[in-house]
């Protein structure tokens, strides 16, 4: 059991160190970047500690997934798997709680340490056996593929809306709106195989512009929802309604040049960062669109052949 | 028509292709075989633009890339996206629209399904009916019969002399000589990432030979099974 945790380890620093860093600057950002995310959240919302929940939850059930918890059965048998299970869980759930804890959320922390014992002893597919059916099978894969990864969100989300206009509050509004965007910006965190890029008889300016456009339309599509229902009731405040949504898009632009910006790798520590500010602070977009914007066109000229 | 000239690749201080010199006419299938890291592959990858090199690539189609039917050895796919969509996003990405996929499902596949949980073989087939799709001038197909069954290897076979009769050039890379000699114009030998030879059609057998010769020497008797 040890080896493996070793093992996760260097594969965990070999990660860091090709975005980069060096794997304790890693850490030491990562855990700071999480306190003050946390801060920000709690400071945001009055939902956080679902946020943080649910954020620890889908990391579980990722690890949870049936073809990597059966790899560990055939190396390590059924009693060790367990144990590694759990370990990994509760490894995973500690920052979580610890957040939970300090914010005096007592009876959700034991939850979520219940619920991370539980999970680790369970295993989940991640593909089902029939096709989720998606408005998006036409347009791109980023879509497609995202909304069948994150499907049942959608749901919930607009039923966020709905208890937002019953209850009258606009906030709760903008921030089903916010979650959507984030969901959608999840979507561009992983980089396309070189093969997909390849393929686009596109130069790279006029492939940025057919991704942005993409994105633009079909996150408008799974926003109406809930921007009808908002403008409707606050009709009178459709100046913020639509402001909101601008913002939104031009955060969504900055995810997709990211990506984009550091193709083939995966978004470095640093893109992160820059990202995780400009979401705090959107004014920043005005600067860091042509940053990467022109990044991601220096990026592609190779592979685009222009 | 595409010319190589001179053509070297390094990864670091590895020299993988030594000064390649071959010419693709249209019209005609050119095999390319190899022992596993003879440069095959590495080849393919720098004429489709996927890796840089030393030396040239002229071709009168331009970009070549944009006219190019491409199949990897391995084609990857997202873990959500059915064979549809697949063939979809490919033929878009070259402007190709409008495409009746199921009318053009000639190996039966069940197009509505996760492309992923296909067999190795359904990938392959999946794959080449996506870049058969795209219309495209020029085909460098990487291990195409592999993992295949032998039926849709035998179509396969024929969508190349198709193919060849259509005045596209084709290039192929097997380790199955049989599948090369039933559609090659001509084969290049590749040891080490030198070029070793190029053979016409009519001493393909003398090839085949010479390979065997060389590959097997006496390994089996070092064996010494019992």
């Amino acid at each position: 059991m040890k080896d493996y945790f070793e093992l996760q380890l260097v594969m965990t620093n070999r990660k860091i160190k090709e975005a980069g860093v060096n794997p304790v600057l890693g850490y030491f950002l990562g855990l700071t970047a999480f306190i003050l995310l946390s801060e920000y959240i709690f400071h945001k919302t009055e939902f956080a500690k679902y946020l943080v929940i649910l954020a620890c939850l889908s990391f579980q059930f990722r690890l949870s997934e049936k073809g990597r918890t059966d790899f560990l059965l055939s190396i390590y048998g059924d009693n060790l798997r367990n144990k590694i299970r759990v370990l990994e869980n509760l490894i995973i759930s500690s920052p979580f709680v610890l957040i939970l804890v300090y914010r005096s959320l007592f009876p959700e922390a034991i939850i979520l340490f219940s619920c991370s014992i539980t999970i680790a002893l369970f295993s989940f597919h991640s593909i089902l056996n029939f096709t989720i059916p998606t408005p998006f099978s036409k347009s791109s894969f980023e879509f497609s593929v995202g909304f069948r990864n994150t499907f049942l969100m959608f749901p919930l989300v607009y039923a966020l809306t709905a208890i937002s206009i019953h209850v009258g509050n606009l906030n709760l509004g903008l921030f089903s709106m916010l979650l959507v965007f984030l969901v959608i910006l999840s979507f561009y965190t992983k980089p396309d195989n070189e093969y997909y890029v390849w393929v686009h008889a596109n130069t790279p300016k006029s492939f940025l512009k057919k991704k942005m456009m993409i994105a633009t339309i079909n996150s408008i599509l799974l926003t109406t929802p809930i921007i009808i229902g908002l403008l409707f009731f606050y009709l009178a405040e459709y100046d913020l309604i639509l402001l909101f949504l601008l913002i939104s898009i031009l955060l969504l632009w900055t995810m997709v040049l990211a990506k984009y910006s550091a193709f083939p790798s995966e978004i470095s520590l640093q893109e992160g960062i820059i990202i995780a500010l400009t979401l705090s602070f959107p004014p920043l977009v005005l600067l860091i669109i042509p940053y990467f914007y022109r990044k991601s066109i220096k990026n592609l000229k190779f592979i685009l052949n222009d | 028509m595409i010319k190589i000239k001179e053509l070297s690749k390094n990864y670091g201080s590895n020299k993988v292709l030594k000064e390649i010199n071959m010419e693709f006419s249209k019209g005609k299938v050119y095999g390319i075989v190899g022992e596993n890291g003879a440069g095959k592959t590495t080849l393919f990858r720098c004429i489709a633009g996927l890796e840089s090199y030393n030396g040239e690539i002229i071709s009168d189609i331009t970009p070549l890339k944009n006219h190019l039917g491409l199949l990897l050895t391995d084609p990857f796919f997202f873990s959500k996206i059915t064979g549809k969509e697949y063939i979809r996003l490919l033929c878009k990405a070259r402007n190709k629209e409008n495409i009746d996929i199921e009318e053009k499902n000639i190996f039966d596949l069940p197009l509505n399904q996760y492309a992923s949980t296909y067999s190795t073989g359904m990938k392959k087939k999946l794959a080449i009916t996506a870049i058969l799709l795209q219309e495209n001038e020029c085909f460098i197909l990487d291990e195409p019969f592999n993992g295949v069954d032998i039926q849709s290897n035998i179509v396969l076979s024929e969508i190349i002399l198709k193919l060849k009769e259509l005045n596209k050039t084709v290039l192929i890379s097997s380790h199955i000589f049989s599948t090369l000699s039933d559609t090659c114009d001509e084969i290049y030998l590749l040891r080490k990432g030198e070029q070793i030879k190029s053979v016409h059609k009519g001493n393909f057998k003398t090839l085949e030979q010479e390979m065997r010769e060389n590959t097997i020497g006496n390994r089996i008797e070092k064996l010494e099974i019992k």
